[in-house]
């Protein structure tokens, strides 16, 4: 072996260490865990299939896979709407545009308990500053539409609403990447469309999106797979998966449950598992979508997906 | 004295592609070679073997005597200009200049003076400062040679290194190149598809294609005796007119059905102008003028041919020409091999008919 | 179209990036002007936004109760450890991967790809038996420890990417000059991928100083509380008492909000339309 090719093996060393130690083996283990009743003091016996059976059973477990399901098909397409709207209305030079592309990266930046906490105030039913805005020229405790104020941390449907509410305003970094892909489309196209007499609709629907197809879709695949676990401190900080009994419990909040406060190392590993499978699930089908699209030959040819 | 740069038998295969297939090719101490070929003929493959950066498949590479088909490129002693100049954007011209050497682990100012001295060999004296993206295209290409000169390897090695820079500035850098060249007089392989640069540059011109060299030989040799009808074509511009050997003109002496005949446009004399005796009609199709000369396309007995003649005496589309060619401008290529028919001695005077 | 209408265009754009930047700096705002409050007083039904008694009692609060200072000094020796270990790894293994044959690469591409997909609290168990088993709970070692994987597989595919877009010329030039590898990183490559490395600074430090799952399986001891954790317990102290919890959360984002400035400058810089990657 060639002193350059040792070198540079030696370079990939420390990830290559830590992504076996530390993603790898655990993962692994946690998939033999999930066919054991573990806990750290009685040690762990294997119960074959038990554990899966009683989560087919478990009102928390099937409440989450409820919730986060409906979760993922509403935050997911709200937050990538969302940003590329702002991508598209910011990515032209004017006055005011470049604190605008700053100011939307800010709340991404509040790290996460301290962002669930500014939550819990802003959802506050009586003091927060959300319902004090509904109910801006609203009479006798109704909001400007003339409905009651919404009970965001008691009502479940209110709560989920909340959760998702979170959800949009850190979308920085997706925004950041749309804003980046579209300031890298060949002006040519835009112009192509000018000569042809496109209005706007059009020059939408038939150049931006499918230019930006390949990377809209790894972001929606990435936004899936963030979204299965960023649902977690703001359930555990802002609702602490209430109202009760699971309005807003979603899995990660039940495996961090099972495992660190009821114990239960073994099932809350079959919990990791089903997790799993619904993000490979979700996964695949996103993938299928996009192949499908692909053969229609809305992706450009230089879909380039992580791993390909 | 032992050779400069020498290759024997090298091939290079990268993945499904041969890019060289058993060069030899011997370049002499002080001497600039211009490898000259079509894209895709293996001209960068051929300096990338020297330097070894690609490792060759077959074959051995020698500089200055020494076998170094084994060692990696660091270890080879030789210095190279890319075609991009491949100046690094975050280091100043001197810095970009001084940086091989500072790696070798020379100290920063006696780096910065060798920098300082290379820069105003080329005369880039004025630059040291500046970073590459404030450079023209001329001076990103004065730099790179800079950078080069700031060793003292055994081999120079330039890989199209004019390719990026308009016409004009184009024929000034390859002046200037060879000055520098014959002031230091260190081994150089220059590599290049415009012939007019290989002719104007080269010691020797070595013919590259598909891998395989055609023809080493100095500029006079490579257009008055091409080695092969590839060669001819090649060089010259537009390259030779290849006719068969028992088309329109004819060469006694030699077996008309087994060659082709090959003769430049410039030696083509068209008309009556009295030089030549007539020789078969044919009629003007399409005439180019480049300034003093035109290139005049005949259509001569089914065979298209294009001839070079002084722009005042140009006949017109649709005119009826005598084409006439004096025997010893022909040249006779085997059909079967392409390589070149020394022809007969004394073979008959008589033109083409 | 006319000069005139290019006009209106263009400051129909300002006002949409006037509305924007009002909607997402509204959150921060609102949490700075909530930790103004006085801290202990009775629930008020729709308190004004900007409070009458504004003032910094609750900060006074917030560090002395919640501990603080400390937590904080934990925070930083796990992000000035953390963050410049963990680029280190992406920058070495994202240039490794730019470089070895093609094979290689893909399996470890593929296998990052495969521990992105894997949610982080499926591996705390494990994890946490194995640093239990070393005796490293309760010290901050396992929260340092994911910058062995570059605190995200992405950083080091991102600098794989990075470091491909620079041209093959200047890796030859590189190995002409007989650089090693490491030289070659160093030397050549790394300054050349100097915005990447900014971004990829702010970030790694954003999702270090956040990280609240970790503190939350390793950390026991109030001693080894990060800021997060901190913040957390002080919440949990006196859940109504908003304007402290508030007050902690400003100072806990403040850091972060510093950081992504700096970094945004440094990202913007380039070396020119060329030395742009």
């Amino acid at each position: 072996m060639s002193r350059d090719r040792r070198q540079l093996l030696l370079m990939l060393t420390p990830y290559l260490v830590g992504l076996v130690v530390l993603v790898l083996l655990p993962a692994a283990a946690t998939m033999a865990m999930a066919f054991t009743e573990t806990d750290l003091i009685a040690g762990s016996r294997l119960v074959g299939w038990d554990n899966f059976v009683e989560l087919t059973g478990d009102p928390a477990v099937r409440a989450a896979v409820g919730n986060s399901l409906s979760y993922l098909a509403v935050s997911v397409p709200l937050r990538l709407v969302l940003a590329v709207g702002l991508a598209l209305l910011l990515h032209r030079r004017a006055r005011a545009v470049g604190t605008a592309r700053a100011a939307v990266l800010l709340p991404g930046a509040v790290p996460e308990l301290a962002y669930g906490l500014l939550w819990l105030w802003l959802l506050n039913p009586i003091q927060g500053p959300v319902n004090q805005l509904l109910m801006l020229g609203g009479q006798g405790g109704r909001t400007m539409f003339g409905s009651l104020p919404p009970q965001w941390l008691t009502d479940p449907e209110d709560a989920r609403a909340g959760i998702v509410l979170m959800s949009l305003f850190t979308i920085g970094e997706t925004f950041v990447i749309v804003l980046t892909a579209r300031l890298a489309l060949p002006p040519e196209a835009y112009e192509l469309a000018e000569l042809e007499g496109a209005h706007a609709g059009q020059v939408l629907r038939r150049v931006t999106l499918p230019l930006l197809a390949p990377v809209l879709t790894v972001l929606v695949v990435r936004d899936t797979l963030l979204s299965l676990q960023a649902s977690f401190v703001p359930t555990l900080v802002v609702t602490n998966g209430g109202p009760p009994p699971y309005a807003t419990t979603y899995l990660s909040l039940v495996l961090y449950q099972d495992a660190f406060e009821y114990l239960r190392y073994g099932y809350a590993a079959a919990v990791a598992a089903l997790m799993l499978a619904l993000t490979a699930v979700a996964v695949l089908i996103q993938w299928r979508l996009l192949r499908r699209w692909a053969s229609r030959g809305l992706v450009g040819g230089q879909a380039r997906l992580p791993g390909n | 004295m032992t050779a400069g740069l020498s290759l024997h038998g090298v091939h290079l295969t990268r993945g499904a592609v041969t890019a060289l297939r058993g060069v030899d090719l011997v370049v002499d101490r002080g001497e600039l070679l211009v490898v000259l070929g079509p894209s895709g003929a293996g001209k960068s493959s051929l300096l990338r073997a020297i330097a070894g950066l690609d490792p060759v498949t077959g074959g051995t590479v020698k500089i200055g005597g020494r076998d170094v088909t084994g060692l990696r490129p660091g270890q080879r002693n030789v210095s190279m200009v890319f075609q991009s100049y491949s100046l690094l954007p975050h280091l100043t011209v001197a810095d970009n200049i001084a940086f091989g050497h500072r790696i070798r682990g020379a100290d920063r100012r006696a780096a910065a003076a060798r920098a300082a001295q290379a820069a105003a060999t080329v005369g880039c004296q004025d630059l040291l400062t500046r970073r590459p993206h404030q450079l023209s295209g001329g001076e990103r290409q004065r730099v790179a040679l800079a950078r080069v000169l700031v060793r003292e390897p055994d081999v120079f090695l330039l890989d199209e290194p004019l390719a990026n820079l308009d016409a004009g500035l184009r024929t000034r850098m390859r002046t200037e190149i060879r000055a520098v060249h014959d002031r230091l007089g260190a081994t150089t392989v220059y590599v290049t598809h415009d012939q007019s640069e290989a002719m104007a540059l080269g010691d020797r011109i070595a013919v590259l294609r598909d891998g395989r060299i055609e023809q080493v030989d100095t500029p006079d040799e490579v257009w008055h005796r091409p080695r092969t009808r590839h060669v001819a074509s090649f060089v010259g511009a537009p390259g030779m007119n290849l006719l068969p050997g028992d088309g329109p003109l004819r060469l006694p002496g030699v077996q008309a059905s087994a060659v082709e005949l090959g003769v430049r446009p410039e030696h083509v004399r068209l008309g009556g102008d009295g030089t030549t005796r007539d020789g078969p009609p044919g009629d003007v199709e399409r005439v180019e003028v480049l300034g003093e000369d035109a290139l005049v396309h005949v259509r001569l007995g089914g065979h298209a041919l294009i001839a070079r003649v002084p722009a005042r005496t140009r006949p017109a589309p649709g005119d009826r020409v005598t084409v006439g060619v004096a025997e010893e401008h022909l040249h006779a290529f085997d059909l079967v091999t392409g390589e070149r028919i020394p022809l007969p001695a004394g073979a008959g005077r008589a033109a083409a008919r | 179209m006319s000069w005139h209408d290019f006009a209106k265009l263009r400051r129909r754009r300002t006002y949409g990036a006037v509305a924007v930047t009002a909607l997402f700096a509204s959150p921060l705002l609102l949490l700075f002007t909530g930790s103004l409050r006085e801290p202990g007083l009775p629930p008020v039904i729709a308190p004004p936004l900007i409070p009458d008694d504004a003032g910094f009692t609750a900060y006074h609060q917030a560090v002395s109760h919640g501990d603080l200072v400390r937590a904080a000094a934990n925070s930083m020796i796990v992000a000035a450890v953390g963050v410049p270990l963990s680029l280190l790894v992406a920058s070495l293994a994202g240039f490794a991967l730019a470089q070895l044959p093609r094979r290689l690469t893909n399996t470890v591409i593929g296998l990052s790809v495969l521990a992105m997909t894997v949610p982080a609290a499926a591996l705390l168990l494990p994890r946490f038996v194995l640093f239990r088993t070393l005796q490293l709970t309760d010290t901050l070692v396992p929260l340092i420890a994911p910058a062995l994987i570059a605190t995200s597989p992405l950083y080091p595919l991102i600098y794989y990417l990075a470091f491909r877009s620079i041209p093959a010329d200047s890796y030859d030039l590189c190995r002409l000059a007989d650089l090693t590898p490491m030289q070659t990183w160093r030397r050549m490559a790394l300054p050349q991928v100097q915005p990447v490395t900014a971004a990829l600074a702010a970030l790694t430090f954003v999702l270090t100083w956040s990280n609240l799952l970790d503190p939350m399986v390793y950390l026991y001891d109030r001693a080894t509380f990060t800021l997060p954790l901190a913040l957390r317990a002080l919440a949990a102290m006196d859940p109504h008492n908003q304007p402290v919890f508030l007050a902690g959360a400003v100072l806990a984002t403040l850091p972060t909000l510093l950081v992504l400035g700096v970094a945004q400058r440094r990202f913007m810089h380039s070396y020119g339309p060329e030395g742009a990657p």
